[in-house]
């Protein structure tokens, strides 16, 4: 072999070093260990001990508190999915088909809450929704309610935060998907006589469907595991998985116990992305191209 | 419609608002409308040693885990566009893994492994880990503006006789900077932001995690003029980087990342 073809083959691993310097210690190997401390055991009295057992996940699935806390996970998760589809797809559509300057704002405000820290967005709804909030001042002075309101730390409150926190990463993804799709072909089906409604249903909807798949994919595992919203404004009686887990491992130091939690949480969110992405492709096989 | 737009962008504007109208109450708590105004919170906020040794963490956190990403990030996405090699396609995958599984997950992780690497919670392991979720996002933003790179410039390089590392530091480095700026924006402000890393690398003291910490325990105006200087902080990088981030994807990778 020569020099020249040796360098050939070692050159682009000398370009990756770095990046495999890091990942394999701090990414590759942390998640397996995860999933390999998922079979161990809690010691009650000491940190836990290494096994080969299933027990923790059998806690899991029969224990109704652990079940209680996955099912209200997957809820949230498909409410908040749907809830940004339903809210985003509008704005999406109208900020692309009627691109004008005046649109420009529209824009920066889906933008700007990604550059701003979510302990601020998280701040704020705490400022717009607690007892001596702007919704209860305003509803208490026109003499709506008399007592306040509870939208803080109940479920409904969190769920607006949380529409608020991710409906940007519904909406930007459908926003590149729309403002991909050729003008003229708007013309071409009205020109031969399909409604506005027919044209919408024939012609944009299957052609943001890229946009449509990365942005639900987005924003039911990002709500599936969030931590924050839930921690701040949630529920003390409806409890997410990701403050649970951290919990487990931080609070009541149950390693085995949070390492299955976390391993459970990891299984949905790679289902979830693995069979979404085969249906895609097997029910629109012609999208892979847009 | 217009209604409706004018509608969702208020929705998504005023939780950055109203906090902003209450750092300059001058009342002792929240409370709609302020009583007057004043600047006490904002030196409160400045007062409180927690808050501004979390800064100081958070920043030092945030520059090192960028300078270490944007290195890594660059010479990753280097690796991939310039050469075609046995597992290139594994590479590509893995290398944007971390973007798509729960941050929560990986921090637990690194809080098992770390005693087998005789580490501590603390800076070294926040950095580290922080980087796992930064590099995939250089190399996502240096690899969109490597796409439109001509490689022949580099063949044409080396046959007027510059070495390598002229070619390189001369040809290749200027035509992607911008992915490279972008990237190492984005870097900065998730590693500045992030809580579920730090959750379980840290001592607990960035500020992302003082301020936590202070809101579950009380409703203090003074977090509200720490938010304000946030989402200020936050416009001036807007306005200097918008154009780059938003001309360069930002939104179809944003958080592609879980927490």
């Amino acid at each position: 072999m020569s020099y020249a073809y040796k360098l050939r083959r070692t050159a682009p691993w000398l370009w990756l070093a770095p990046a495999i310097a890091i990942f394999i210690p701090f990414f590759i190997i942390p998640i397996a260990v995860v999933v390999r401390n998922s079979f161990n055991v809690d010691d009650p009295l000491a940190l836990m001990v290494s096994d080969f057992t299933l027990i923790n996940y059998r806690n899991v699935i029969t224990d109704p508190y652990y079940y209680r806390v996955i099912f209200n996970s997957l809820w949230v998760s498909a409410a908040i999915t749907l809830g940004t589809l339903l809210i985003g797809y509008p704005f999406a559509y109208f900020l692309v088909r009627r691109a004008k300057r005046s649109l420009i704002f529209p824009l920066w405000a889906i933008y700007t809450p990604l550059v701003v820290s979510i302990i601020v967005r998280a701040f704020g709804w705490i400022v717009i929704t607690a007892d001596s909030g702007l919704i209860n001042a305003a509803l208490l002075s026109v003499g709506l309610v008399h007592e306040p309101v509870k939208i803080l730390f109940e479920v409904e409150g969190m769920m607006v935060a949380m529409v608020h926190r991710y409906l940007p990463l519904m909406v930007i993804p459908l926003v590149n998907a729309l403002s991909r799709i050729d003008t003229q072909l708007y013309s071409a089906s009205l020109n031969l006589g399909a409604s506005d409604q027919r044209t919408f249903w024939k012609i944009t909807v299957p052609l943001s469907l890229p946009g449509f798949v990365a942005g639900t994919q987005l924003v039911f595992a990002v709500v599936l595991s969030d931590f924050v919203i839930p921690s701040l404004l949630g529920s003390t009686r409806f409890r997410m998985l990701a403050p649970v887990v951290y919990e487990a491992a931080m609070i009541r130091v149950a390693w085995a116990n949070a390492a299955a939690l976390a391993s459970v949480m990891l299984l949905i969110v790679v289902t979830m992305l693995v069979t979404s992405t085969l249906t895609y492709r097997r029910l629109a096989p012609w999208a892979r191209g847009l | 419609m217009g209604l409706y737009v004018v509608g969702v962008t208020i929705f998504l504007l005023a939780p950055l608002v109203f906090p902003m109208i209450i750092s300059f109450s001058s009342g002792s708590r929240i409370e709609f409308p302020p009583p007057g105004f004043s600047l006490q919170w904002y030196k409160a906020a400045w007062a409180n040693e927690l808050f501004l040794a979390g800064a100081v963490t958070s920043l030092i956190i945030a520059a090192i885990t960028t300078a270490i990403s944007i290195v890594a990030g660059t010479a990753a996405a280097i690796a991939i566009n310039h050469y075609r090699f046995a597992g290139r396609s594994l590479v590509q995958v893995v290398l944007m893994l971390p973007l798509a599984l729960p941050a929560i997950v990986k921090g637990l992780g690194v809080l098992f492994v770390l005693p087998s690497y005789h580490m501590s919670q603390g800076m070294a392991a926040t950095v580290l880990s922080h980087c796992t979720m930064c590099i995939p996002y250089v190399a996502y933003l240096v690899l969109a503006s490597l796409a439109s790179y001509d490689i022949t410039l580099e063949q044409a390089s080396a046959n007027l006789g510059a070495s390598r590392s002229r070619t390189f530091f001369r040809i290749t480095l200027p035509l992607i900077k911008p992915g490279i700026v972008a990237g190492g924006v984005f870097a900065f402000l998730m590693s500045f932001d992030n809580i579920s890393l730090s959750l379980f690398t840290s001592n607990g003291d960035t500020l992302p995690l003082r301020l936590m910490q202070h809101i579950q325990h009380q409703e203090d105006p003074a977090v509200a003029a720490v938010s304000s200087v946030l989402v200020l902080v936050a416009l001036v990088v807007m306005v200097m980087f918008g154009r780059v981030l938003r001309e360069s994807q930002l939104g179809a990778l944003k958080t592609s990342s879980p927490e």
